[in-house]
């Protein structure tokens, strides 16, 4: 049987693996939520958040600054996409905007290529401390990255339930067409969302980039877990999202103590329990207005 | 006038291959095989894209279970490659079986996702799970296990050209002859209006099961004659960085169009060929194509030529007979 320091440790391990998750896939849920899109280009953002953390503190030695820089870039580089591609196809059906997210995806990670190389390279953690939980030994870092992300979960909550914008979109999420007859402009909602989307992707990149080595095809790599946690959360639900991108962290990181290859089938095998009782994932609704 | 119909669409046929018999006078042989079966991979892709409307991007899936059933029979078992590609195909049949009543439940957009999320994991499998007998990243290498056969030897370059190019029109047919069925017009309507479907009697789910089926059997066709032209087949196949091939080469050619996945194996080849050699950077060029593809209007090159086809023909002929039957 597993020793609980083993045990302990995988559970951190999870929990900081669900939160990197959850920073990835709320954007693509946000995305969903509101302009019906599926925007498998977040991982690019992840990939730009990573590189920049990578460049920036290995010119100014703050891997904090290089996460924030990272954010920035990612947002910045959402930005540009939402300008150029997908302001002309909100009004398309959800495949069309899946094909071209990916042809977005595909040619950004050509575009790391040349910038970067295929070379993966490291980022040094930034904190080497070390504290004890329950006579195990863990890695400060890895609560941090939880820490920031339940901030960011909080962030996200206040800014949706608390704000003029945050309620806007989240009335946007119901029915657009309502909140366009408010006279809201619908259009800056939805650059606003894709921009957050990419940044908060970019963060978890960034963050996750010391703790990995950060290579062109790093967001090729998470597709399928990202896939997963969307899936089984159910699209376009941020509670849903939450619960099951901490349930496929904790099931890769117990699941590859039991037997390394569970850490890729168990997940899976989940997810397709979960469509074969509810085709909509935990958390997602059955109808698609718009 | 069916007979009318049928003379017309046979021209066409006829045309478009005496096109890829040109192709291989003019270019060297690799080059035309590789046209060759990724068209027939892209025709399952195109059918379950442009008639049943339903997006996958988890083709490589299909076409690695196909590709690894043939090659475990040609590395462990045997050597003839006939026995092989029809293992390839039985696999590929029993595989869409087993998960299709699951997936076709699907909404279109999980539908897409989940089937992603399988080639990912089939590439775990193949890499890390059952890497004892895939021989992980090395791959199965059975080139010199295959014997040569009678009629047509496989093993042989020239002669597997001339077999993959009688599949690819027998495939092409049978897509077309399903068509023209009633089963073909169930498929578009239940891509048009699955609600207009279901209150007609028909099962909607019976339909996609059967093209899912369909589909995904020729993609598993095409591994096989994958693994059996190149004697080798690893991961690679399935790598999530390709999963999206099969789509952009339909979307290139033209969604739903009978000319589309030939034109777009064509092109996508001829430019894999050109442009990676000149940038070095697939990726780059192929991203920016698809996105570009996807803004110009999704109608992809044959779909935007044929209007232009039929009207050059009914000049031609000075006929302005209806024009249905001939294109899509």
């Amino acid at each position: 049987m597993i020793s609980m320091q083993l045990l302990t440790s995988g559970v951190i391990f999870g929990l900081s693996l669900g939160s990197i998750f959850f920073l990835m896939t709320i954007g693509l849920s946000l995305c969903f939520g509101l302009m019906r899109i599926i925007s498998l280009d977040q991982l690019l953002y992840y990939s730009v958040g990573a590189y920049i953390t990578f460049s920036v503190s290995a010119l100014l030695g703050n891997i904090w600054l290089g996460v924030l820089a990272g954010a920035i870039v990612a947002g910045a580089s959402a930005l540009v996409v939402e300008r150029i591609v997908f302001r002309r196809i909100y009004d398309r059906d959800l495949p069309f905007t899946m094909i071209t997210s990916f042809g977005v995806l595909i040619g950004g990670v050509g575009v790391i290529k040349y910038f970067w190389g295929l070379v993966p390279r490291p980022v040094g953690e930034p904190i080497v401390a070390r504290v004890d939980i329950l006579g195990t030994d863990i890695p400060v870092y890895r609560l941090v990255i939880v820490a920031i992300a339940a901030l960011v979960y909080i962030g996200i909550w206040l800014f949706l339930n608390r704000t003029i914008i945050g309620k806007a979109i989240r009335a946007g999420t119901e029915d657009v067409e309502h909140v366009e007859g408010l006279g809201i402009n619908v259009y800056r909602l939805f650059t606003i969302t894709f921009v957050i989307a990419g940044a908060l992707s970019g963060v978890a990149g960034g963050l996750y980039a010391p703790l990995i080595m950060v290579d062109p095809n790093m967001g090729l790599d998470v597709l399928a877990f990202v896939f997963m946690v969307v899936i089984i959360g159910g699209l376009g639900s941020i509670k849903g999202t939450l619960i099951s991108s901490f349930l496929v962290g904790q099931v890769v990181s117990i699941g590859s103590l039991v037997y390394a290859p569970l850490a890729q089938m168990a997940p899976f095998a989940i997810m397709l329990l979960i469509l074969l009782i509810k085709p909509t994932g935990l958390f997602g609704s059955q109808m698609l207005k718009r | 006038m069916a007979a009318m119909s049928f003379v017309r669409w046979w021209w066409g046929l006829l045309l478009a291959f005496a096109l890829v018999a040109l192709v291989r006078v003019f270019l060297p042989l690799p080059f035309a095989n590789e046209i060759i079966i990724f068209s027939i991979y892209t025709m399952g892709c195109n059918y379950l894209l442009g008639r049943i409307g339903l997006i996958s991007f988890g083709q490589p899936a299909y076409l690695a279970v196909g590709a690894y059933a043939a090659a475990f029979y040609l590395f462990y078992f045997g050597n003839n490659p006939y026995v092989g590609i029809l293992i390839g195909i039985a696999a590929g049949f029993l595989v869409s079986l087993a998960i299709g009543p699951l997936f076709v439940r699907l909404r279109g957009d999980y539908f897409a996702l989940v089937n992603l999320a399988l080639s990912v994991i089939i590439f775990y499998l193949m890499q890390k799970v059952l890497a004892g007998i895939t021989h992980g990243d090395n791959g199965l290498w059975f080139l010199t296990n295959l014997a040569s056969t009678p009629v047509l030897d496989l093993s042989r370059p020239d002669q597997f050209f001339i077999f993959g190019f009688l599949v690819a029109f027998v495939i092409w047919a049978f897509f077309k002859y399903l068509d023209d069925s009633i089963f073909g017009a169930c498929c578009l309507a239940t891509k048009l209006n699955e609600d207009k479907v279901k209150f007609l009697g028909y099962s909607s789910f019976n339909i996609r099961l059967t093209a899912f089926v369909i589909a995904n059997t020729t993609t598993a066709l095409a591994g096989a004659m994958y693994a059996v032209y190149l004697g080798f087949v690893s991961p690679e196949i399935t790598s999530p960085a390709r999963a999206a091939d099969p789509v952009v080469v339909t979307i290139l050619g033209g969604v739903g169009t009978l000319y589309g996945p030939l034109v777009g194996s064509i092109v996508y080849t001829g430019m894999k060929d050109v442009l990676s050699k000149v940038f070095g950077n697939w990726e780059l060029v192929i991203g920016f194509v698809l996105v570009f593809i996807m803004l110009a209007g999704e109608k992809g090159i044959w779909g935007s030529l044929q209007p232009l086809l039929e009207k050059m023909v009914l000049r031609v002929t000075g006929k302005t007979a209806e024009r249905g039957g001939s294109g899509q």
